[in-house]
């Protein structure tokens, strides 16, 4: 009797936990993800919850419904215009049929994913130092996190849009602000400062999500008795630059976090830094498994560097087929037009491909004036590659430009303004960009499009063998994974510096691309961008749109 | 409107001089003074609190607002009580320059008449606003006029304000005072020292020195002198440069106030407003507020160029050397000095007649660049002059 009902207990209990493990499914959609959620990012193909999808580092997914054979009659599914004072740069993510996007001066949008119906908007008024741009928000506990331009750290209400908390998140507001994307990891909010060109040192942090406190830096530049610190002559090191300023990567098991640092400081004028600049255009690998982050190792890329060619990619974290046999690599991209493949447990170099021309990259600019490729917005940018497992093959789009630099004799540090000792180059020649596919068995090109235009969209791929990527001019593209022939275009009419994504929702496949005006960086003079006047309604371009495209 | 009311309150003082004494700038000052303080601690209280509903944070704001602009104005509303004197800041300013001519302190007042017009605004706007968030920004800019207001004792000109005129100027004399002139130390003190203007040095007796001494009063380099304690002002340096060789001799260590009127014409300025149509406005705006790029006037602007202490020298080296972004250099430098005219005068600053250098000047260095209100803004919103 006894036995008989506990084994019926045991049934029933069996029973519910059943039950309750379909609800949890269905009511995960309906609550907010969590540490979990996370960690099985790549599993779930209905969401969308980290800046690149998942903790890798990798825009790329698993599909079967939109194809290379049916990719041609894919259709703008809705459009929705959003604040347009500044280039669109932001990565969605979608949870639960909403889509949390971000415009250039931090405005947040929680979009209706099915019809991009505004659910929410939320205002901002940041103090802009220098370049307005925003590359999106986390979501964690029914808040949606946002870096803003005055160097705050903002917690809204997912639901409502509300502001939650608010804290000044930066050491010096004068010369540090965020256009990084939040990454929620365990209990934290991972988020690196820009500061790169403004006189700050480059640091990672770490903050308590439910209340925006501090829980640690990394700072990229060591300090007096720290290891690599005689990297730097006197006292250079004091704003030497290093800013972890765009993405991340992190392998949970173990523990370890992935960052490309910047280039060092005064960016244009060597000779007041002398020395390799460490952890400048690094790679570094950080064990973040106790209260202190501690390098594991890194990789300098461009030691003293006197261009402003920093690794500009987020890593990208894979087991790439090398040779014939599995490794366990991390991949990034730099402005002086390298992209780079290390181990990733031990940071040596597996492969080095230049995917940009290259000229004049050992002389260092002086007062006159030297020409030297790529321009310092050129190379691999900011939203990256991806690899595709069914090809063994790394996608990244690259800028093809040269510049003339130019350095002064000396640097001076006023807060609030370039730190420099020259200026930014002067595009010099045709402006272009390439589509590169490479062979992760060889390390050489599978193949390459040169393109009119500059590339820096990033690569959306998918096992279907399907690429989607986006340049300057506009028109997002499908190329074929295999051929790189292109299957399929669409002209947003609006600059693409924001990385595509993708979600499924009722069954259906989406595919997203942001575009919007072509900003400081990335302005050209073929472009058409209207006649402007001051006493006018003039705005610049018309719009910034996030479009949203489905087979019919 | 505000001039009407003007004659008011100066009808109103003169209707009644029979019976008091003469009007005394120095306490107006002061009174001033006082009345930003009554107003700005109302904004600070409601800040700081965790008031709620509506009715608090309107009263504080008009209770912030009688202080600033006395009873006589239409914006007074006596209901909500009034935490500063009948006359209120504005009434103190107005009388003091309507009572004289351009003096040495003229530019300062005149600035922080300027600034409280503008705190003024804020804080009607805040009457206004719906959103707790858009009544914290009207406050917030409220509060930062009130600082330029109150100003800083080290500055003789518009950033100087009611302090800086009171501790570097005649103004800081109060009535009764024995002043002497400056050019020579007095033969025993108190005496306050002035030349051209500007009030160079306070004496006071040893024994009074740690009572005596004036409540606004900004020292720069203190000197025993006899009997006497010989308290240099910020002002002291340019008083003594009126006296001759020996009087400056006496000034080594004391400090230059800072200045603020840049060199440029009005001629410039439009043909610089071309070549910002032509070079610059793709990233920084039609209104000049900034897209891409950062602001570069009004406001928002000139309150960054002051936290971050920006001279005129680090604005040229920036336009000059590393702009426009994406061609930095390719403008000529007749180019580069007529925008520099343009962005000065779109913030307000006035123009003169010398004009913007083309070559780089270690004076420039000299010139702060912040919220100065020269000119009243033509956009309240954005706190931008036209150039017409």
């Amino acid at each position: 009797m006894s036995r008989r009902g506990s084994t019926l207990v045991v049934i029933a209990a069996f029973v519910i936990s059943i039950a309750a493990a379909g609800t949890a499914v269905s009511n995960a959609r309906a609550v907010w993800p969590d540490a979990d959620t996370y960690l099985q990012a790549n599993k779930d193909a209905a969401n969308w919850v980290l800046p690149a999808r998942n903790y890798s580092g990798n825009r790329y997914l698993t599909e079967t419904e939109i194809t290379r054979s049916n990719v041609g009659s894919l259709k703008k599914a809705w459009s929705v215009n959003v604040d347009a004072r500044g280039p669109l740069e932001t990565a969605p993510i979608v949870w639960n049929g909403t889509m949390y996007v971000t415009s250039s001066h931090n405005d947040v949008y929680a979009l209706d994913a099915k019809t991009g119906a505004v659910q929410w908007h939320f205002p901002y008024k940041p103090h802009v130092i220098a370049f307005s741009a925003n590359r999106g928000v986390a979501i964690a506990d029914g808040n949606v996190y946002e870096g803003t331009l005055d160097g705050h750290l903002i917690a809204l209400d997912a639901k409502t849009g509300k502001l939650v908390w608010n804290v000044l998140a930066v050491h010096d507001r004068t010369n540090t602000f965020y256009t990084m994307q939040p990454v929620p990891y365990k209990n934290m909010l991972l988020l690196g400062a820009s500061n790169g060109d403004w006189g700050g040192i480059g640091y990672i942090s770490a903050f308590d999500a439910k209340s925006g406190k501090r829980l640690w830096d990394w700072k990229a530049i060591p300090g007096p008795g720290e290891p690599g610190h005689t990297s730097w002559s006197g006292d250079s090191w004091k704003r030497g630059g290093g800013a972890i300023w765009n993405g991340l990567a992190i392998d949970p098991a173990t523990s370890t976090l992935y960052v490309t640092t910047g280039n060092p400081q005064p960016d244009f004028l060597g000779t007041v830094r002398k020395g390799a600049n460490l952890y400048t255009n690094s790679m570094v690998a950080l064990d973040i498994s106790s209260s202190v982050p501690k390098v594991k190792w890194y990789h300098q890329f461009i030691p003293h560097d006197t261009h402003d060619w920093d690794p500009a990619m987020p890593p990208v974290l894979f087991t790439g087929d090398v040779s014939g046999a599995s490794r366990s690599l991390v991949a990034t991209g730099d402005k002086g037009g390298n992209f780079w493949v290390l181990d990733a447990g031990t940071g040596a170099v597996v492969y080095h491909v230049a995917v940009s021309t290259q000229k004049g990259q050992n002389t260092q600019p002086d007062r006159k004036g030297d020409i030297a490729c790529p321009n310092t917005n050129g190379g691999v940018e900011f939203n990256g590659g991806s690899y595709m497992p069914e090809t063994n093959t790394f996608y990244v789009p690259s800028v093809d430009q040269c510049g003339l630099w130019k350095s002064q004799g000396t640097a001076t540090y006023v807060s609030g303004q370039f730190y420099l000792g020259g200026a930014f180059p002067s595009l010099y020649g045709p402006s272009t960009g390439y589509m590169n596919a490479i062979d992760m068995g060889t390390g050489k090109f599978v193949w390459r499009k040169h393109l009119a235009f500059p590339q820096i969209g990033g690569a959306l791929s998918m096992s279907s063998g399907l690429v989607f990527t986006g340049g300057v001019n506009g028109d997002f593209t499908a190329y074929d994974a295999k051929s790189g022939d292109s299957l399929w275009h669409y002209p947003t009419g609006q600059a693409i510096q924001a990385p595509s994504m993708s979600y499924v929702l009722d069954g259906k496949r989406y595919v997203e691309i942001a575009s919007g005006p072509a900003g400081v960086n990335f302005a050209d003079p073929r472009l058409n961008q209207g006649a402007p006047t001051l006493e006018g309604s003039y705005t610049h371009p018309t719009s910034a749109t996030v479009t949203v495209f489905a087979l019919p | 409107m505000r001039i009407m009311l003007l004659a008011a309150v100066v009808l109103a003082l003169h209707g009644t001089a029979s019976a008091l004494p003469p009007p005394d700038d120095h306490a107006s000052a002061l009174a001033a003074l006082a009345d930003v303080r009554a107003s700005t601690a109302e904004i600070v209280r409601i800040e700081d609190g965790y008031a709620v509903g509506h009715a608090a944070y309107v009263r504080a704001a008009h209770r912030a607002l009688n202080a600033l602009v006395g009873r006589r104005d239409d914006g007074y509303v006596a209901s909500f009580g009034d935490p500063g004197d009948t006359i209120g800041t504005l009434g103190h300013l107005d009388g003091m320059l309507d009572r004289n001519g351009t003096s040495r302190w003229t530019p300062a007042i005149e600035g922080a008449k300027a600034n409280v017009l503008a705190a003024a605004e804020n804080l009607q706007s805040a009457l206004h606003e719906k959103e707790m968030e858009d009544y914290q920004a009207d406050l917030t800019r409220t509060l930062a006029s009130l600082a330029l207001v109150a100003g800083n004792a080290s500055e003789e000109g518009v950033f100087g304000g009611v302090r800086g005129a009171l501790a570097n100027t005649t103004l800081g004399v109060p009535r009764g005072a024995r002043s002497a002139s400056a050019c020579a130390l007095p033969a025993h003190g108190p005496a306050y020292g002035v030349v051209a203007g500007r009030l160079a040095y306070v004496a006071l007796p040893r024994r009074a020195a740690s009572t005596g001494i004036p409540s606004e009063l900004s020292i720069s380099r203190v000197v025993v002198s006899g009997d006497d304690i010989v308290m240099y002002t910020y002002a002291a340096r340019a008083a003594l440069a009126a006296c001759g060789h020996a009087a400056m001799q006496r000034t080594r260590a004391v400090a230059h106030p800072a200045s603020n009127a840049p060199p440029f014409t009005i001629g410039q300025a439009h043909l610089g407003k071309a070549v910002y149509l032509r070079s610059c406005l793709q990233c920084h705006g039609a209104n000049l507020q900034g897209t891409a790029g950062p602001s570069v006037a009004g406001t928002e602007f000139l309150k960054s160029a002051h936290d971050n202490g920006w001279t005129l020298s680090d604005l040229r080296t920036t336009v000059f050397e590393n702009m426009p972004f994406s061609n930095p250099g390719s403008l000529t430098p007749k180019q580069y000095a007529d925008v520099m005219a343009f962005l000065l005068a779109a913030n307000c600053y006035r123009p003169g007649t010398a004009p913007f250098p083309q070559t780089a000047q270690p004076a420039l260095a000299k010139f702060k660049i912040g919220p100065i209100h020269a000119i009243r803004p033509t956009s309240r919103a954005l706190g931008t002059c036209a150039v017409k």
